[in-house]
Parts: structure tokens; sequence; C-alpha cells
């Protein structure tokens, strides 16, 4: 624990380093207005915004892409009080009662408590993050191939069996990812795959166009601008502060969401929308007029916006411990921190102390700034809604062509993303949900040269996953997950996914 | 019989891991004891296949193919059109010439915006992201042939 308390001041003084300090702001600036901004998501946010990062170091850029992250979490709440519009996913259930409360003159109170939910629950999730993950990382550090190969099967299973759409499409994606992670040089034989003459898709395609095509593009593809409304109620500053009654209601919301949010952050999947859900669900359960739900209860937008931010900070335990990404916007950090020469994983700790401890502390100090950055400046951002669209989209197309292209001067790249982004509008079209293929090309190339190293180890024996405690007790939990989501397929139940996806698909369409 | 959307789906998933195994033919597979580099491609797509054949199989639970609601496929369409004749441009044309174009595409095409505006935004941004990118960020831009 001393060890921990002395890395976490350390991180602290790098944290405070005015360039850092900087960045961090940066990041939860721009996180915000990603977050505030319907049509763009964190995702697409941190993707366009990665070749910007290339001139800054490891712990700057990492800091910075954090901050989009975590910030568009504390953005996203805005449009969802005041236009009934999502800003971005995890923002969903918070439409529900934020509009409502907003409805009733009491929008800057739904604004405040979400805000300040929002940092309990992201320093909640930070400080059990410090406690939690050196010790995971030590223990990774034990980890073989077999295990590793367990690891990625686990958590593609997870992945399918938390998503709101069914398990053969999510694997149905995760597949395509995998396949695309294939493309290039095999790095164990070096055998050019799939390359077509092409010497640019030798070394593979890389995520970042993949992201900002199915993300970035995809989305603007399938969002006219006759679509998007322009209509938001501005609160006023004076109205910001909650009375008592309201802060008593959101008291025990913020802990029970903080909790449940960082639990499910740390499984994979799409944890900051999950938990939103859960903890909605969770708070009309135990509430005691849970008829209130749906028109402005308090336990309705702090609960679920504690949620979603606790399950960002969550994310970052497998991430930074394990070298795993739970979802999308990990897998993309996990492609910044390489392309700065930074492996994300259980070396992190020791070979990089000053990223990892330095990003630790970036995220309380990060927090701070947001709640600080959030309340004040609601009108700025309540502005910056007011924008047309119109106008909004062809900027964001442009910065699109200019972040792809920069990553490695490319044009391949950037019409690799224009065929992403026809694949992203064509998927949607079809019901598909495409972050499990962007997470299954940032795990190919670790999937397999793990399951071929473990092949190989034991000459050509499956049983080694079996023979390893570890493996064994990995792929025995992911049996469990499949059993379960082929007992719900079979017997076509109704269960808390299907839930999800309906709540979803009802306030996208509302 | 009604086609379904996904019909269509696990249709196009099984040509897509039957089309991976046609272009795998000289990448060896190898054995259980040493896998060759076309290992892990075959076996991903065999799973491919399985799974659109999973999906059309349970078709029945998708809605109609009909249903799916393409109004805004001219939308798409254009968008798509002036993003690729912008990429097409990018390098012969350089980054000030080609964005400024592409968005003035955008505003007069597909939003029908007044030209005068439209001219206005796209140069405006346009230099604004220029001097942002190359002259703040030192990131290299594409030189078009008047030097910009």
């Amino acid at each position: 624990m001393e060890t921990t308390l002395a890395s976490l001041l350390h991180g602290f003084a790098v944290a405070l380093q005015p360039d850092n300090l900087w960045y961090a702001f940066l990041g939860c600036l721009v996180g915000t207005l990603v977050g505030v901004l319907p049509g763009i998501g964190p995702l697409s946010g941190i993707s366009i915004l990665l070749p910007i990062t290339f001139g800054l170091n490891a712990t700057e850029a990492v800091i910075m892409l954090a901050g989009i992250y975590y910030g568009s979490q504390y953005g996203g709440s805005t449009t969802s009080i005041l236009m009934r519009i999502p800003g971005e996913a995890s923002s969903v259930m918070t439409c529900i009662d934020g509009y409502a409360m907003a409805m009733k003159g009491r929008a800057g109170a739904a604004l405040c408590i979400a805000a300040v939910g929002s940092w309990i629950a992201g320093t909640f999730g930070v400080v059990v993050l410090t406690v939690i993950a050196p010790p995971l990382a030590s223990l990774a550090l034990k980890f073989g191939p077999p295990e590793y190969t367990a690891l990625l099967v686990l958590g593609l299973i997870f992945l399918a069996y938390m998503s709101s759409t069914s398990l053969v499409r999510t694997l149905t994606m995760a597949c395509t990812g995998l396949m695309l992670g294939m493309i290039g040089i095999d790095n164990m034989t070096g055998h050019f795959r799939y390359s077509f003459n092409l010497a640019e898709l030798g070394d593979g395609i890389g995520i970042v166009p993949v992201a900002v095509g199915l993300f970035g593009l995809g989305e603007i593809l399938a969002t006219p601008s006759t679509k998007v409304v322009g209509e938001v109620i501005s609160p006023r500053l004076r109205d910001l502060l909650p009375n008592r009654q309201e802060w008593r209601e959101s008291a025990m919301p913020i802990a029970r969401g903080s909790l449940l949010g960082f639990i499910i952050g740390i499984i994979p999947g799409s944890a900051h929308i999950i938990s939103s859900f859960l903890s909605y669900a969770l708070e009309k359960r135990v509430a005691k007029h849970p008829e209130e739900f749906g028109k402005g209860a308090v336990a309705g937008v702090a609960g679920p916006e504690s949620a979603n931010n606790a399950a960002s900070t969550g994310a970052f335990v497998p991430m930074l411990a394990l070298g795993l990404p739970t979802g999308p916007i990990t897998a993309v950090l996990i492609g910044a921190l390489m392309i700065h020469g930074v492996a994300a994983g259980p070396q992190l700790v020791s070979e990089h102390p000053d990223v990892f401890w330095g990003f630790v502390a970036s995220m309380y100090v990060g927090n701070l700034m947001l709640l600080a950055l959030n309340l004040p400046l609601v009108g700025v951002f309540v502005t910056v809604l007011r924008i047309p669209y119109a106008y909004l989209y062809p900027l964001i197309i442009m910065f699109c062509v200019i972040g792809v292209y920069e990553v490695s001067h490319s044009i391949v790249d950037v019409w690799i993303m224009l065929i992403m982004g026809v694949l992203g509008y064509a998927l949607r079209k079809f019901g598909f949900d495409p972050a499990p293929l962007v997470l299954g090309l940032v795990i190919a190339p670790t999937f397999e040269q793990s399951l071929r190293q473990s092949l190989i180890m034991s000459n050509g024996d499956y049983l080694i996953f079996f023979h390893r405690s570890i493996s064994l007790l990995l792929l025995t939990t992911s049996a469990i997950l499949l059993l379960l989501s082929a007992i719900s397929f079979v017997l076509q139940r109704k269960d808390w996914r299907t839930k999800l996806a309906e709540a979803e698909a009802g306030e996208a369409s509302s | 019989m009604i086609v379904r959307a996904d019909h269509v789906a696990g249709g196009a998933f099984v040509v897509f891991g039957l089309a991976i195994f046609a272009l795998s033919g000289d990448l060896p597979f190898g054995a259980l004891s040493m896998p060759g580099s076309g290992f892990m491609p075959k076996l991903v797509a065999g799973l491919l296949v399985v799974l659109g054949l999973a999906l059309v199989a349970r078709a029945s639970e998708s809605g109609p193919l009909s249903a799916i609601d393409w109004s805004d496929g001219k939308h798409a369409s254009l968008v798509f059109l002036i993003t690729a004749l912008g990429v097409a441009s990018y390098e012969h044309l350089g980054f000030i010439l080609t964005m400024g174009l592409m968005l003035f595409g955008f505003l007069v095409v597909v939003e029908r915006r007044n030209f005068a505006p439209a001219v206005l935004y796209s140069i405006a941004t346009t230099l604004i992201a220029y001097a942002t990118f190359a002259i703040a960020l030192k990131a290299p831009l594409p030189i078009g042939p008047f030097g910009f």
C-alpha cells in the first residue's frame, strides 16, 4: 500500500506538470464537446484527434485521449437533459428523467446532479483503479500464451454475451474484425496475406481508418441534417443548484451507480452503455415511488450518470493491467500507446511508471476539471448545440480525412476509411453493432500469435488449455456464458439485454 | 417467401467467408503442432460461414428486407460521392483546394445552401484548419500544383 501511495505521489508530480495539466484540460474540454454534440461519439472523437497526439510524448497523449473519453461521459448528459437527444450512447437512460426534469423547470438541477454524480463516480473509480491495477498487473505477469489465448476468448465471449444485439451478430462482427486484423505480413512466417500487391497493406489495416470510418463517417452517412433537431432548453445559471430534497434523493443512487458502474466497466462489452441501463433498472426497482420514473425522478438521472462515468474508469483496469481492451475505445487507446512505443499490459507499471501513474493521477485532476467546466460553462455548450448540423458535419468529414491521412501519410488509409464508412452505414441498416469489429481487429495479432504459440509449445495438443489452471478457469467461464446465451436463444426469453436494445431503439426513434 | 434482412446479411457473411477460403489457397494451413500462416484465417473464415448460416437459419426473427428505411440513401450517396472525389484529388490538388471544394460541395450540392455563405464558410474553415494543422501543429499536409 505504501508503495502504491508513493507511486501515486510520483504520478501527481507528473500529472501536475504544466504541459500535462494543459493536455488533461484540452482532453476534458474536447471530450465534453464530443459528448455534447449528437453524432460524434467518444470513439470517433478519439480516433479523429489521435494523429494530433503524434507530436506529444506517450504520457501527454494518453492523458489527453483518456480525458476525451471520460469527458464525453460528462458532456453526453447535457443534450440528453436539454434536448432529449443522447449526445453519447451511454446517456440514453438520462434522456428519460433528465428531459422530464427539464420540462418541469429543473434543467439546471438535473445538469448539476449529473455533473456532481459523474465527478463522485469518476473519482471513486480512479481510487479503486489505483488500488487494484498494480496487483492485477503483477498477477498477469504469470500469464503465458495459453492463458492469453483463453483470456482473449473470454473477452470475446463476454463481449458477445453483454451485447444488446444477438450473440451470433456480435460474434460475426468480431470474426470480421479478426479477419481484417490478419491482413498483412504474418509475424511468424513472413507470408503476405490478402495484401493484393499493395505495399501499404503489408503492415495490415490500421485501427484509425477502420474506427473513424465505421463510427465517424458511418454515422454521418446515416444522419441527414433534416433529421437533427435544434431545439434546446436553456437553463438559467441561478437555477443550477438542486434543492435539499433533490440532493437527498440523489445521494444513494450516486453511491449505487458508482459501485455498479465500476464493476461492469471491468467486464468486456459496451460497459458504459450497459451500466447506465442496469443502474436505471436498479433505481426503479429499489425506489419507494417507482411510478415517478419517466416523469422526472432525480434517481433516474443520478444513478445512470454516475454508473456510466464509473464504468468508463473501470474499463481502464483490464486495459492498463492486462493490455486487454474491453471495448473499442480502450482498443483505440491501446493503439495510441503502441504508436508512441508503449505497450499496455502487465509491464506498463514497471517499465513506464511515468505513463501509468501520471495517467492515473491525471484522472483525479481531470475529474475535478470536468466538474469546474461543466457547470459554469453549460451556456457555452448550449450555444455549440445551436450550430446547424448542415455546417457541422462537413467539418467533421474534413477532420476525418486529415486525421486518417496524417497517421502514415497514406491515401490508401483514407480509402479504407471511406469503405469502412459505407460498411458502417450498411451495418446500421441491418442492425449490426460495429464495435466488436474494432475489438476483433485490435486483438487479432495477439490472439493469433498466442494461439499458435500455445499449440507449438504443446506439440499440437489442444488440451494444453485445460491442463493449466488459469486458462481452464477462463475457458470454463466462457463455456458457462455460452451456455447461458444458448438457453435464452433456444427459449427465446426476453432478458435484460433485449430490454436494453429496446430502450436504445426507443430513445433513438423518439 | 418473404426475403428478410438476415437472409441478405447472413448470405453476405457466408459469401465473405467462402471468398476468404478462395483467396487463401496459397497460404499453408500447417499442422496443429506447427500452424501455418493460413491456419487462423481459414479457422475464422469457417466460423464466419457457420455464423452466416446461423443468421440465415434464424432470419425469420428479423424484419423484411423491404422494411429497411433507405430514406437517407440520397444523402448518404451524395456525401459518399463528394468525399470520394475529395479523397481522389487530395494528393493531386493539395489540402486547401481539395478541402475548400469538398466543403463547398457538401453545402451547395447536399445541403442546398446559398452560394455566398457556402463559399465564405468553405474558404474560412479550410484556412483555419490549414493554419491549425500545417502551421501551428506542423503536420505535413499534401501540397497542390500551386504550392499550397
